[in-house]
């Protein structure tokens, strides 16, 4: 029996940034299922209804802070493994970004950088 | 205008030597191609001194990403770039099978995005350096005849003192060039020196 599909949604108010991050996710993983979707609260609200396995979340977006949205979605749902990915490099974002039980993986969104992020969503590492 | 020790002005450029080095590491993942700095030079202007020749901008149209930085230092940071090498670094983000259609979709979101990137780069540097946290407004992108982006600029700012940090990256494949200019309140650059001083006792 096939396994079921991983689903993964991309937090990104950058619609440019959702395409580079989902065209490199689809080449490395053409079975897993990507929803792309353009502010934190919009991912507060869509975890309830559509749990997904995996998020990337930019930080800086309109409305809530991505850190601070990965924080919310984790407290109710600790399973979902969440990458940060940030152009915001400061070592302040960096730790918060683990303190909230997050990767952090800075932009720019590359193939190394893609790796490194399916990298903690296969694997935790 | 603004006396600076010795230490102070090596302390300063060396910081946005720093930053600016981290800058264009990134530059360099994005377009896959070496990129190459000038040494960092920081001169301080008033508002009506800033033009063109200033800045050492030659073209008559450039495009600039700008944004905000806030907490315990503010600045006006931004990236000054010739606006026809733009898009060759924005197909180069999207991969070369992008088409034309879609490099004029995503221009203004791209060059949005690669601004963001690379200033938020030198500016985490220099805020890890000094030991203080930065928030970001999001990037605005605009392009124009130099004289109105720069004018803009100036009058956006109100009252500014405007550090420049004259530093061309250059990306070889492309032969293109970006400056990094930053703008602070004359409190704010009070504000950076008195951290630059903290950075230099403890070094």
């Amino acid at each position: 029996m096939d396994a079921i599909p991983k689903t993964i949604f991309i937090v990104d108010d950058s619609s440019f940034s959702r395409k580079i991050i989902h065209k490199h996710i689809a080449e490395k993983r053409p079975d897993w299922i990507i929803s792309e979707i353009s502010s934190g609260d919009e991912a507060i609200e869509l975890v309830n209804s559509e749990t997904p396995d995996y998020i990337t979340m930019d930080i800086n977006m309109p409305g809530v802070l991505g850190t601070d949205a990965a924080e919310k979605i984790l407290a109710k749902h600790p399973a979902i493994r969440i990458v940060v990915f940030s152009a915001n490099i400061q070592e302040s974002m960096r730790s918060r970004a683990v303190e909230i039980g997050a990767r952090f993986v800075a932009k720019p969104v590359t193939e190394k950088s893609i790796l490194q992020a399916i990298s903690y969503f296969s694997d935790g590492k | 205008m603004i006396d600076f020790s010795t230490d102070q002005l090596d302390a300063l450029a060396e910081v946005f030597n720093i930053g600016a080095g981290r800058a264009a590491s990134s530059l360099s993942e994005i377009v896959d191609s070496d990129v190459k700095l000038s040494v960092p030079r920081v001169e301080f202007f008033k508002s009506s001194e800033i033009n063109a020749s200033a800045l050492n901008l030659t073209s008559d149209r450039i495009g600039a990403v700008r944004q905000h930085f806030s907490g315990s230092i503010e600045a006006e940071v931004m990236l000054l770039f010739t606006e026809e090498r733009a898009l060759n670094i924005v197909r180069e983000m999207m991969g070369s099978d992008a088409s034309i259609e879609e490099l004029a979709e995503y221009e203004q979101e791209a060059m949005c995005e690669l601004g963001n990137i690379i200033l938020n780069a030198c500016i985490s540097a220099i805020a890890d350096i000094l030991g203080v946290t930065l928030d970001t407004t999001l990037p605005i992108y605009s392009v124009d005849s130099t004289e109105l982006i720069l004018s803009q600029i100036v009058s956006d700012a109100g009252q500014p003192v405007m550090l420049v940090l004259h530093i061309n990256m250059t990306i070889e494949k492309h032969d293109s060039q970006g400056n990094l200019a930053f703008i602070l309140s004359s409190t704010s650059l009070k504000e950076l020196i008195v951290h630059i001083d903290r950075h230099i006792q403890g070094m």
